[in-house]
Order: structure tokens, then C-alpha cells, then sequence
């Protein structure tokens, strides 16, 4: 079986309807997806557990927001994710990756046919205008994303100044966003 | 943080919002100016789309097996906040204490009944629906600690470690993307409890997933209803008991 971004945003449109067996295919699809986003930046089973289930509530309540003339199902679906998971992360005592290493190398069970949800030219376009960049700057914005690190954990990490770290971003995203402008 | 007006911040504090690389006060921050600024709010939307190719380089995991029933339970509860299994308990037992108080069936038990009424309304709830939330400047500092009780609308807000200020008051904000603009929770008392029960016109879900953010304005609040200083403190319900 294969699903298509369509399918999310049918399945999305009975789930603002109250469609209980709709909202429970969307859970089969879309879940590994939206719990390997929130566990990259949350680290722990135990908090990705209740994050994911405050998501999929607010994604059963909000499904009538969606608006598929302004982003694609699956980007509004793990916007919602990241939100929740980089808010309960800053609620936490900042966590660093070396606490959980074994974060990096999680087993993949991949079960859901969900790798052409992103448009394969927009991931195209994306990955053509990172490496653009110098490479330690493309790797800089790529683990700012995926980890839901803060300016002062890469800071550390890198062993640079917030300040450096800051003007790094700044003109990565700069350059980011001239290159992806048509 | 001001309320700079620069295009080229808001657009790089939106990438920053998205890319996650903000402090938690940074985060409220935005998510506070997004509600009113429909400009920044435009800017976050579109780097969202920007970045999420980069989703594609996420393996996905499967969630345990249980979630789901957990989250097919929550939404029953959601559809039907009137009768949550908590509610329903705390009622059951009230009317066995009232069935048991009238098997008196005199004027002295018919009083001592009354009395037990009475009493039991004055018993706090307890039940799912006490949330806490610490409002504070990072991990280290609360500044201010909340109680929410969802099924009354009531709250209550008392300093921990906030420092008064001459002049100024501190003011609670509820942020909601789904409401608009802020809503002014009113002026927190410089010590002890505020008690207050200005959540009574908000939906359940709206309070539930609201940020709490506290601003610095002058003394007695904000004059026009609409927040005028920086956060200073934030944080989100937490849910106080199993």
C-alpha cells in the first residue's frame, strides 16, 4: 500500500468531521513519521510517549485548521510535533546528546509508506541550496533542525561563541532563503 | 527582546523559531508576538515550509503499541468533557453521602445533612483536571507558580522567587494561537495567592494547551488590555495528579 500526500489531506478532511476510523488510519500512517521527529529532539521514550499523544489530540481537534492551499498535510502535521517537542524540551534542564548517545543510532521500523509525503523536488531544491553552503554551516542548520538544539547547546558543542554560532545561523538561513527564492 | 519592526529580524527570529534554535523565553516570546503580528506569523509559516524537506532525513520510529489506545481514550474523554469518568466518580460518591445522610429522616439528620451538602461544596475537586504550571526564565528560576482547575475555570497564581518591582506590576497572559491576540489574566498580587476566575469564558482545550506568560507593565496593569512589556516569565500546564 501506498499513500499519498492526497490521502493524508482526505483523511485529514474526515478527521475535521469527527470521523473516528479516518482519524485512526492518519494514526497508521503518519505516527513513525511524527514520533521519529519527536524523539530526535526529546531523547526519551518516556516524554516522546506523552508528547505524541498531546500531538494527535490537538491534531484530532485542529484537523478543521488544516488548509491544503497552504502547506502539505504531512508539513502542518510535524509542524505541530516540533512545536510540542521543542517546547517541552526548553521546559526541561537542557539535555545534551551525550546524555543519551544512543539517540543517534535508534533501530529504524520503518512500516509506513510515507517516504514521498515531502515533494521529491522540493527536497530536491532544499538539498541542492545546502550544500551551497560551507559544509560545517550546512551541518550546523541540519542539526539545529533534526535535535531542537538552542544557539548555546551548539555553542558548546562546537566549541565557538553563542555570538559566532548566531552569526552563523543568521547568514546560513540568509543564504538559505535567497537560493530557495525563485 | 523589543518589538523590533526590521523585516529582515522578524525574519530571521521566524527561521530561528523554526529551525529551533531559541531559548525558552525566546520561544514565548514569539509565540506571544505571532498572535498579533500577522507579518511574523506569515514569516514562520513560510520558513516552515522552507525547512521541512529536512523531516525527509528523519527515520521514523514506531511508537509503542499502547499510545494509541491512550490517545483514542483522550479523545473520548475530549468529546465529552461533561462527563469525564473523574466527574462522574466524585458525583457517585457525593450521592451515596447524601443517600446516607437521609436514611436519618429526622430534623437533626435532615440538618446534618444539609451540612454535609455544604461542606462537600466546599471540598476542592479532585480529580484529572488540576493542572500546575511553573512560570519561569529558564530550568533554574520559577518565578511563579499557577494552578489550573480546568472543569471550574478557576486558577490560582503566586510569586515563588519573582522579584517586585517599584512601580510595576507583573500581568498574566494566556497564549493561544486559536484566540488571537493575548488574554490578560490580570495583575498578579505581589505576594501570596491571586485567585481568579477569569479562564471562565475559555474552552477546556483552549486552557489546557495555552502558554502562561507573565509581562512587567506599569503599575496595575496593562491600559489598553494588550500586554506592553517583554515575557519576562512562561510556562505551560502540566497535569498535577495521574
Amino acid at each position: 500500500m501506498t499513500t499519498s500526500a492526497q490521502d493524508i489531506v482526505d483523511l485529514l478532511a474526515r478527521v475535521s468531521r469527527k470521523d473516528v476510523a479516518a482519524f485512526d488510519a492518519l494514526y497508521d500512517t503518519t505516527s513513525s513519521k511524527l514520533y521519529g521527529i519527536i524523539f530526535r529532539i526529546l531523547r526519551r521514550r518516556d516524554i516522546a510517549d506523552e508528547v505524541l499523544q498531546e500531538v494527535y489530540v490537538k491534531i484530532w481537534e485542529r484537523a478543521a485548521d488544516f488548509d491544503p492551499g497552504r502547506a502539505s498535510p504531512i508539513t502542518w502535521m510535524a509542524t505541530i510535533a516540533r512545536n510540542r517537542a521543542l517546547d517541552e524540551v526548553r521546559r526541561r534542564v537542557p539535555a545534551s546528546i551525550e546524555d543519551a548517545p544512543e539517540a543517534l543510532n535508534v533501530p529504524s521500523s520503518d512500516t509506513q509508506p510515507l517516504h514521498a509525503l515531502e515533494l521529491s523536488q522540493d527536497v530536491a531544491r532544499l538539498n541542492a541550496c545546502l550544500d551551497k553552503l560551507d559544509p560545517q554551516r550546512k551541518q550546523l542548520v541540519v542539526d539545529a533542525y533534526l535535535h531542537g538544539a538552542t544557539r548555546e547547546e551548539l555553542s558548546q558543542r562546537l566549541g565557538a561563541p553563542v555570538a559566532t554560532i548566531k552569526t552563523w545561523l543568521h547568514r546560513s538561513l540568509a543564504q538559505l532563503k535567497a537560493c530557495l527564492t525563485p | 527582546m523589543t518589538d523590533n519592526t526590521d523585516p529582515n529580524d522578524i525574519d530571521l527570529l521566524a527561521a530561528e523559531y523554526v529551525l529551533g534554535t531559541l531559548d525558552r523565553i525566546e520561544r514565548a516570546n514569539v509565540a506571544f508576538r505571532r498572535a498579533r503580528d500577522p507579518e511574523l506569523d506569515a514569516a514562520i509559516q513560510a520558513w516552515a515550509a522552507r525547512l521541512a524537506p529536512l523531516n525527509d532525513q528523519i527515520e521514523p520510529i514506531a511508537p509503542s503499541p499502547l499510545l494509541k489506545a491512550k490517545i483514542a481514550e483522550r479523545i473520548r474523554a475530549f468529546e465529552t468533557p461533561a462527563i469525564s469518568p473523574a466527574s462522574v466518580v466524585d458525583l457517585q460518591s457525593r450521592l451515596a453521602r447524601w443517600r446516607s445522610a437521609a436514611l436519618g429522616a429526622t430534623a437533626l439528620a435532615a440538618c446534618l445533612a444539609g451540612f454535609i451538602v455544604v461542606r462537600e461544596g466546599f471540598r476542592p475537586p479532585v480529580s484529572a483536571t488540576s493542572y500546575v504550571a511553573v512560570l519561569q526564565k529558564d530550568a533554574q528560576s520559577p518565578a511563579f507558580l499557577m494552578t489550573v482547575d480546568i472543569d471550574a475555570r478557576t486558577f490560582t497564581v503566586r510569586p515563588v522567587a519573582a522579584q517586585r518591582q517599584v512601580g510595576k506590576s507583573y500581568e498574566l497572559w494566556l497564549i493561544n494561537t486559536r484566540l488571537g491576540s493575548p488574554k490578560s489574566l490580570g495583575v498578579v498580587a505581589d505576594q501570596g495567592y491571586s485567585v481568579s476566575a477569569k479562564l471562565a469564558s475559555y474552552a477546556s482545550g483552549d486552557i489546557a494547551d495555552a502558554t502562561y506568560a507573565v509581562t512587567l507593565e506599569a503599575e496595575g496593569g496593562s491600559p489598553d488590555g494588550n500586554p506592553t512589556g517583554p515575557v519576562v516569565y512562561a510556562g505551560k500546564l502540566v497535569q498535577a495528579k495521574p
